[in-house]
Order: structure tokens, then C-alpha cells, then sequence
């Protein structure tokens, strides 16, 4: 049977180190000899990716994101640990492993700015060794799929960031990669830009079998984009699991909204495992830790101390879930 | 093959991206040439005021200063992404040529074209006519002038790939790597009488500096095969010596964040 796996990482981990003063130390000293400090990046993460699967790797800032994805695609060597995708070793194969991966970072453009768009897509066609033919067609079919068309001929510094991003992603997939690695790639994007951007990727998935490993900050990104996410805090890898299970990662707790009769007057202490989240004269929003007091009977006592109007019973949203990871993590609760 | 078809077609595109900036591109052109110009014409009334200066007369020096743009010019037009190699490891985007399927000293080398050097080559080969016909070179000195500027900008392209490739070693290294290009670059400017004994000696083997300029012009004008068979060798060490310690340096690249644009 065929290999199903895209990338494997094992124990990987990543240290800087750089220079600190000594606050004992004379300035001369620090200057010859300053003293030095070590952080780790990343420390130890392993996982694995099928073909064809959309990633999630997400993080706070700091997490080891960009970090990981450096060392994935060989921008980074890595201090421990090893890395195969497609079967490629990045730190050896760097040059080989670059005709089979896309790849996109938000904040980093790879085109030529004075050039019209159809330039940028035409080097990176001959840097991938691509026949005139070759890159024709497959310019003509990104166009297509990415509607460029308004903008092929403008000079890339003149396009607006959405434009940018969405040429951005058409030219990393000029050679057809198997997989393509975005770094935030939604990045000060408007709404409709990052919907665009993201049914044009999931398009990509579907018809070209593309693997998709991206990081992001945008919970958009992950709902509508990625079936599988993976969550990193201080270089440690802290979930791995799918996007759907990711929103019931938190499911004990309920979110209860209580809409105002007339106002609320006061805001009384409430049972155990039930607290405020939000509180003013017209709503109250808390959050009950249904391990402790279920629904119907924490609904009871919440009626019994207000007077509402209208009650909404609701999980967490994602965006929700992930700070309470990030969080969690970080007080280690 | 296919690597020098790219590199062949990033310049063309780096020429065609440089020329979009048309008043930019011809302000530096004619800027660096009127510049070189200007100089040149300060030494030619000096050494005409004294005569010959440690042996070396005006046609020496006109040669002199043909080599060196010439090989200045060659290098930092065609291959003007070396002397971005400082900002672009100190910003991150250097990322984008470790993303690349090509070999990464071709890549940046070929990533920038130097308008501005362009102004050296016209002044250079201006100079190496001048110098030809004060000369009254024959035909087989006219090859091995050729071949000399070949070899002058291997050298020069090698001198610089590792005086920049130490940006890998500092942070914010574009102060470091100026004044190392300054301390190998100034002397090459200076006639070879200047440089005797121990001087001599650092500046040819320690820093290549002599081998830009003044070595190939004591080469026309003694046809020394010696000399000129010297010069290869060392172009061919120093290019080795560059490959490897740019190869070494890339793998100490530890990125950054900055935003970007590219390529």
C-alpha cells in the first residue's frame, strides 16, 4: 500500500540562544564577554500528515509556530529532532524538497514588485524548471481559479492586499506542490478577501489533492478550512485533534445568556459552579461548569435570582475554546 | 545548466524590473559614470603633475581604473543581491531564497540587479580602451586583458561573498560587511606602487585586493605569463574558498519576522 504520510515530525526542537548583560559586569566586559541566554522555540513536538489533510497549527504569539514551519521547509535547522516530508529531509534535501512544497507567509511577499503579476508567475514557472508550455497552461488555470484576470497586467506594488495575497497563493502553487504551507496567511485581510482566500485554498484541496498545513490567527480560518488542528504554547505541542472535536474540548461548560425583564439591579453571588462572564443592567452572560451543576437545575437557580425575559443556552464558540487553551496552558490549570 | 538558464533569466528580469523605474535607472546610470569620471580625471592631473608615481604612469593608471570598474561593475549589476545579503538576513527575507529550488548563492546573487554599476561598466571599458590604444596593445594583449577582467571579477566576486556572507555571523551586520568591503576595496583603487614588501604580500594573499586591479594592469604591461598564471590559481582558490564559506555561514541563518517584499 501506498505511503499515506505527507510529514512526519519527531521530537523536534529548536533553541536560540543570544546575548544578555550582565547587570554585575562592567560595560567593557559585557562588550568582550557578554553573557548568554538560551530559549527554546520549540521543544520536542512530534506529529504526522496524510496526504490531502488541512491543518491547523496554531498558537499564541511566541507559541513556536513560524518556528516549526521554518524548520519544515529547511529555512531552519533544527537543534534536536527530525523532520520528513514527502520523504525528504529538509536540512539535506532542501533544494529537492522545494519543487514539491508551496509555500506562503502573510507577512513576506515573494513577488516582484515593479513587474505586472504574469512576470512574478512566469519566474517562479522557470525557477521550477517548468516548459514555456507548461507554465502558459498552468498560468492560464490559476488566473482562472484565482481571477486574476483584473490584475494580471497591474504592477504587483500596486495591487491591495487582498489581490496580493490571493497572487501570493497562485504563485507558490505555479509547480503543482503536493503540499503547500501557509504562515498566516489571512493576515489583514477584510472579510470577503478572507473567504475568497479560503474557498480558493479548500478548492485547491479538493481538486489537486493538495495538503494544506497553515498557521493562523483567525478562527476563520480554522472552522471553514482545516479538519484537523494542532495547538502549540511555549515550543510544547498541547492538542492534536479534529476541528470539530476542538469546539467540545470544552463542552462541559455551558454558556447561559439571561435577558433583562425590565433591568437588572443587582447581581447577587451565584451557586457553586455557575459564574458571571458578563454583567450589566440588561444582560448577564454565565458560564456553568456542568460537572458540578447541571443545566436544568443551575437554569432553577438562576430564575429563582433574576428576572428575565428571554434565557440562551449555548456552547462555547471557538474562538472561546481556543483562548481557554491558550490560557489553561499558560496558568497550567 | 538549467540553474545558469535561471540565473540567466533572474537577470533578465531583474533588468527589465530596474528599467520600470526609468528616471531612477537613468540618474544612477549617468550618475555612477559622470562620478567615475570625475575621479579619474583627478588622478590623470596628478600623476601628469609628477610624472610616474612608484613607476606607474597615467596609462597605468587609466587601466587601473578600468579593471576595477569593470570587475566592480560586473559583479554588483549581474550579481547585485550579494550586497543585500546584510538586510536581507537581518529582515527575514532571506527565507525566500532558502524556499527556492536553485543553488542559494545564485539565487541571491541573481535576486538584485545594480542599476548604479551599470555606470561602472561604461566607465570601465571606456578606461580599458584609453588604456589599449596609450598602449598600443596588440591582439594577443587584447585577449589577455579580456581574460584578465574575467578573472578580476571572479576574484572580486569572491572577495565579496565572503565579506558578506559574515552577516550570518553578527546581527545587523550592514556596518560590519561596509567596512570590510571598504578595507578590501579601498586598496584596489590604489596604484601597486603604493603596496611593497609585507603590504604587498597581505594585500594579494590575505585580502585579494591587488588581484582586482593593479596585478592584472602589471601583467599587460610586462606580459608576466607568471604573473597571469598566478591570478588564475588564486581566482580559482578564492571562488572555492567563497562557495564554502557562504555554504558554512547559510547554515548559522536563524530568520526574523520583519515584513518584506521580494524578488
Amino acid at each position: 500500500m501506498k505511503n499515506n504520510i505527507a510529514i512526519t515530525v519527531t521530537g523536534l526542537t529548536k533553541k536560540f540562544s543570544y546575548s544578555v548583560k550582565n547587570p554585575h559586569s562592567g560595560w567593557i566586559k559585557n562588550l568582550f564577554a557578554p553573557g548568554t541566554k538560551e530559549i527554546v522555540a520549540v521543544n520536542n513536538i512530534s506529529f504526522s500528515v496524510k496526504h490531502g489533510e488541512r491543518i491547523a497549527f496554531i498558537g499564541p504569539n511566541g507559541a513556536g509556530k513560524s518556528t516549526t514551519i521554518k524548520m519544515l521547509t529547511g529555512i531552519l535547522f533544527p537543534t534536536s529532532g527530525t523532520v520528513s516530508i514527502l520523504g525528504f529531509d529538509p536540512t539535506k534535501d532542501r533544494k529537492k524538497l522545494a519543487y514539491q512544497i508551496g509555500t506562503v507567509f502573510g507577512q513576506r511577499s515573494q513577488l516582484l514588485p515593479n513587474l505586472p503579476l504574469t512576470d512574478s508567475l512566469e519566474f517562479f514557472g522557470v525557477m521550477y524548471d517548468m516548459s514555456k508550455q507548461d507554465i502558459n497552461d498552468r498560468i492560464a488555470e490559476l488566473v482562472r481559479v484565482f481571477e486574476l484576470d483584473p490584475f494580471l497586467l497591474q504592477p504587483v506594488r500596486k495591487l491591495s492586499l487582498g489581490q496580493r495575497m490571493r497572487a501570493e497563493v497562485a504563485a507558490s502553487l505555479i509547480h503543482r506542490p503536493k503540499i503547500i504551507l501557509l504562515d498566516e496567511p489571512t493576515i489583514g485581510l477584510d472579510v470577503v478577501a478572507k473567504k475568497s482566500l479560503r474557498d480558493l485554498l479548500l478548492k485547491i484541496n479538493k481538486e489537486e489533492n493538495t495538503t494544506i498545513f497553515l498557521t493562523s490567527h483567525d478562527v476563520g480560518d480554522i472552522e471553514t478550512l482545516c479538519d484537523r488542528t494542532i495547538v502549540i504554547n511555549h515550543g510544547t505541542l498541547i492538542k492534536d485533534l479534529p476541528t470539530e472535536n476542538l469546539a467540545k474540548t470544552f463542552v462541559f461548560e455551558k454558556y447561559i445568556d439571561l435577558i433583562a425583564e425590565v433591568r437588572f439591579t443587582g447581581f447577587p453571588e451565584l451557586p457553586l459552579g455557575i459564574r458571571y462572564t458578563h454583567q450589566d443592567e440588561n444582560k448577564i452572560t454565565v458560564v456553568v461548569d456542568i460537572n458540578k451543576i447541571n443545566v436544568q437545575e443551575s437554569l432553577r437557580k438562576l430564575l429563582d435570582l433574576f428576572h428575565v425575559e428571554d434565557i440562551d443556552v449555548y456552547n462555547a464558540d471557538l474562538e472561546t475554546v481556543i483562548r481557554h487553551i491558550y490560557e489553561r496552558d499558560t496558568t497550567g490549570n | 545548466m538549467k540553474e545558469l538558464y535561471f540565473a540567466y533569466y533572474a537577470v533578465k528580469k531583474n533588468i527589465q524590473s530596474s528599467a520600470e523605474l526609468r528616471t531612477s535607472f537613468l540618474m544612477n546610470v549617468i550618475g555612477m559614470a559622470v562620478n567615475n569620471t570625475a575621479f579619474i580625471i583627478l588622478w590623470t592631473f596628478f600623476v601628469k603633475s609628477v610624472g610616474t608615481i612608484g613607476g606607474w604612469t597615467v596609462a597605468d593608471i587609466i587601466g587601473l581604473q578600468g579593471f576595477t570598474a569593470l570587475s566592480y561593475g560586473i559583479v554588483f549589476s549581474v550579481a547585485g543581491g550579494i550586497r543585500k545579503i546584510a538586510d536581507s538576513v537581518a529582515s527575514g527575507a532571506f527565507d525566500r531564497f532558502m524556499l527556492s529550488p536553485k543553488n542559494l548563492l545564485l539565487r541571491i546573487a541573481m535576486s538584485s540587479f545594480g542599476v548604479s554599476a551599470l555606470g561602472d561598466i561604461v566607465f570601465g571599458i571606456i578606461c580599458l580602451t584609453f588604456y589599449a590604444i596609450l598602449l598600443h596593445v596588440t591582439i594577443y594583449q587584447i585577449v589577455i586583458i579580456i581574460l584578465l577582467v574575467a578573472l578580476s571579477s571572479v576574484v572580486f566576486f569572491s572577495a565579496i561573498t565572503i565579506i558578506y556572507a559574515t552577516s550570518f555571523f553578527f546581527t545587523d551586520a550592514s556596518t560590519v560587511t561596509g567596512g570590510f568591503f571598504e578595507l578590501f576595496f579601498t586598496p584596489a583603487l590604489f596604484h601597486g606602487g603604493a603596496f611593497q614588501g609585507g603590504m604587498r604580500f597581505v594585500f594579494t594573499f590575505i585580502i585579494p585586493s591587488l588581484l582586482v586591479g593593479s596585478i592584472p594592469v602589471e601583467i599587460v604591461r610586462n606580459m608576466s605569463l607568471d604573473k597571469l598564471l598566478l591570478i588564475a590559481i588564486l581566482s580559482v582558490l578564492w571562488f572555492t574558498l567563497s562557495i564554502f564559506v557562504f555554504n558554512r555561514a547559510v547554515r548559522r541563518y536563524e530568520s526574523s519576522n520583519f515584513m518584506t517584499f521580494g524578488s
